[in-house]
């Protein structure tokens, strides 16, 4: 039990490659850019910045990810490591317009 | 006469204990908080054994992220046995944790505290907790959970309790997901019960997320757990039922 708990413990300072960064936008209901085009077989930390005063939701099932970014403000998703593949992403609040894809090459 | 009443409450309070770690209704828990969500929860299960009355549990709770790292609810549960009528049972408040942003470790992590309180005062206050686990391994998603349990100030002490939860899925489809769950109670967390004693169960479960609107989903999960260990019960059919606004 004692040894669980220190590796629970110590998890989260184990050493880790800077994960490549990225920033996504959303503004008037649309994300900037629609593509993104990241590297393949890495984690990646992507940055939502929503530029709209509402809430929008970045979602994927493909990268199994929903994230709540408010409105003027920014949210945190980490996606990956990934496979060379499309992989598409929406708003939830908005799936018509604030729609987007990550290319992993 | 006292010392035959004295254990059969202790007997029950054990028993109680036990339902706390892996009643019917249980569903495995995942460290994942989806903020900003709101959700009613429908729960259910029922245990068959031979020889035995069927024992149904059902639940129905408001929960609600109310902070990124931070989901909340509370929860009405029932339960009846055999042809009997189903009575309230106690009220529930659960809460989970996010340890660190979803994928942002190999691992992600989770820590989940519940309070119950018994229609049964004679149950006193069930408390339940432990840490919650999830990886992906391309579309195989596996989570594993530790469990501790106890009631206080209960009419009869008992020790706290341990089990755990695990489910591995294959996400085939958001409409539908498919693999397996298990749930298991080994007794005293530090003088397990024996072997026939401890209940062990697992088998084949389906999940899904259906869209209701915009930002709204219903996401469904079930599960027939069959027996593998002599302290279970023979069957245990499970399901829950959010409807996510």
């Amino acid at each position: 039990m004692h040894r669980f708990l220190l590796l629970a413990l110590l998890l989260p300072s184990l050493g880790f490659a800077a994960d490549p960064q990225f920033e996504l936008f959303i503004h008037n209901h649309k994300f900037e850019p629609e593509e993104l085009h990241v590297p393949a077989g890495k984690r990646i930390k992507l940055t939502v910045i929503n530029r709209d005063p509402t809430p929008e939701e970045f979602e994927s099932y493909e990268l199994h990810r929903e994230q709540l970014v408010p409105g003027n403000a920014r949210g945190t998703v980490y996606i990956g490591p990934l496979a060379p593949g499309r992989y598409p992403f929406f708003g939830d609040f908005h799936p018509k317009t604030t729609t987007g894809v990550v290319i992993a090459e | 006469m006292r010392q035959s009443i004295v254990l059969a409450v202790g007997a029950a309070a054990l028993t109680l204990s036990r339902l706390c770690l892996a009643g019917p209704a249980d569903y495995v828990y995942t460290p994942i908080v989806e903020y900003g969500e709101r959700e009613i929860d429908f729960k259910a299960g029922r245990a068959n054994t031979d020889g035995a009355e069927p024992l149904s549990a059902a639940s129905l709770g408001l929960g609600y992220s109310w902070k990124p790292h931070w989901f909340t609810e509370f929860y009405a549960k029932y339960e009846s046995e055999g042809s009997g009528a189903t009575r309230f049972d106690a009220w529930e408040w659960e809460n989970r944790f996010q340890l660190w942003d979803t994928g942002e470790y190999p691992v992600d992590a989770g820590f989940v505290v519940e309070l119950e309180r018994p229609q049964n005062h004679d149950e006193g206050y069930e408390v339940r907790f432990g840490p919650l686990f999830q990886s992906d391994f391309g579309k195989v998603q596996l989570n594993g959970n530790l469990l501790f349990g106890r009631n206080y100030r209960a009419a009869a002490s008992a020790p706290m309790q341990f089990g755990y939860q695990w489910q591995v899925k294959y996400r085939w489809a958001e409409a539908f997901e498919f693999g397996l769950q298990g749930f298991g109670d080994v007794g005293p967390w530090d003088n397990w019960d024996p072997a026939d004693r401890q209940s062990h169960r697992f088998g084949p479960a389906v999940f899904g997320k259906l869209p209701a609107g915009v930002h709204k989903a219903i996401r469904y999960n079930a599960a027939l757990l069959l027996k593998a260990s002599s302290g279970a019960p023979d069957s245990t059919f499970r399901m829950q039922l959010e409807y996510e606004f």
